[in-house]
């Protein structure tokens, strides 16, 4: 009887860890890039177009109103107007931080009234720094 | 000398295939990344004061020297006073900053106007030299 040849590489003694390491740093570089998305509402909002950028802070707190007058508060969704203030005054009190910028993400073709009421709820909240979100235009000018 | 340089090739033979895995695992990193920042990158925001009243004809206050946008209709809009279109308001408004007055900016707007609306005059203000807008009740 013929015994079977041992092999002649010899045993893989290190375990290589260098894919682990390089999906392990996808995964948080994913994770950093796709937080501040999870804190907007994905209510779906058609948003002005504009060519100027003014505010440009990565921390805000957003309020969404929809064409169809749905309400959210970052990725929250609220009862109704009357939800607004209370809501975003205990949001603002959490965060501890009563100067950060709250943004209005309403739809374009919402009546202007409805916006106006939802940045008088905001400013009823305690929002002391108001924005009004834009969906930004590149080249050109109005 | 040749001895030692013919037992190197046939122990060594050259380098055949190019590890292509790390490049391709950089180039989807840096495709995923693009895809989830692309919505971000293109929203922006204007910041606005809230709740200034527009000055009252025959009044003093110390807003006066403000440039005070009222926009009446989906394409009009009245630039202290003087109704223009919306296409001529950066015509409108560059003088009256260009004469070192105010640059604050109190917009008023009727309520059935649409937000659009709104937004497209505010742009219109800012790309124009409006330094802070307050978002005024008629």
């Amino acid at each position: 009887m013929r015994l079977r040849q041992a092999p002649t590489t010899p045993p893989m003694a290190k375990i290589n860890v260098t894919p682990i390491i390089d999906v392990a740093l996808v995964l948080v570089i994913i994770l950093l890039v796709t937080a501040p998305m999870m804190s907007l509402s994905d209510l779906p909002v058609d948003l002005p177009g504009a060519h100027a950028r003014d505010t440009e802070r990565p921390d805000f707190i957003s309020l969404t109103m929809a064409a169809d007058g749905r309400l959210a508060l970052d990725e929250a969704p609220l009862g109704g107007l009357a939800d607004v203030a209370p809501r975003l005054r205990d949001r603002l009190a959490a965060r501890r931080d009563t100067n950060r910028l709250v943004v209005v993400r309403a739809d374009a073709s919402l009546p202007h009234a409805a916006v106006r009421r939802l940045l008088d709820a905001a400013r009823e909240g305690g929002a002391l720094n108001l924005g009004i979100a834009t969906s930004q235009i590149s080249g050109g000018r109005p | 000398m040749m001895k030692l340089r013919r037992g190197f090739e046939m122990d060594e033979g050259p380098l055949a295939e190019v590890n292509t895995t790390p490049l391709i695992d950089v180039s989807l990193v840096l495709v995923v990344i693009l895809l989830l920042a692309t919505p971000l990158a293109f929203e922006s925001s204007f910041g606005v004061r809230q709740g200034d009243r527009l000055a009252k004809p025959g009044v003093v206050e110390d807003v006066q020297d403000r440039v005070e946008l009222a926009i009446t209709g989906e394409n009009r809009v009245e630039v202290n006073g003087r109704s223009v279109a919306v296409e001529q308001l950066a015509g409108a408004l560059q003088p009256l900053f260009a004469s070192g007055a105010s640059r604050d900016v109190a917009v008023s707007c009727a309520d059935q106007i649409s937000h659009g609306a709104f937004v497209r005059v505010l742009d219109i203000a800012k790309l124009n030299g409006a330094a802070n807008i307050a978002v005024a009740e008629k």
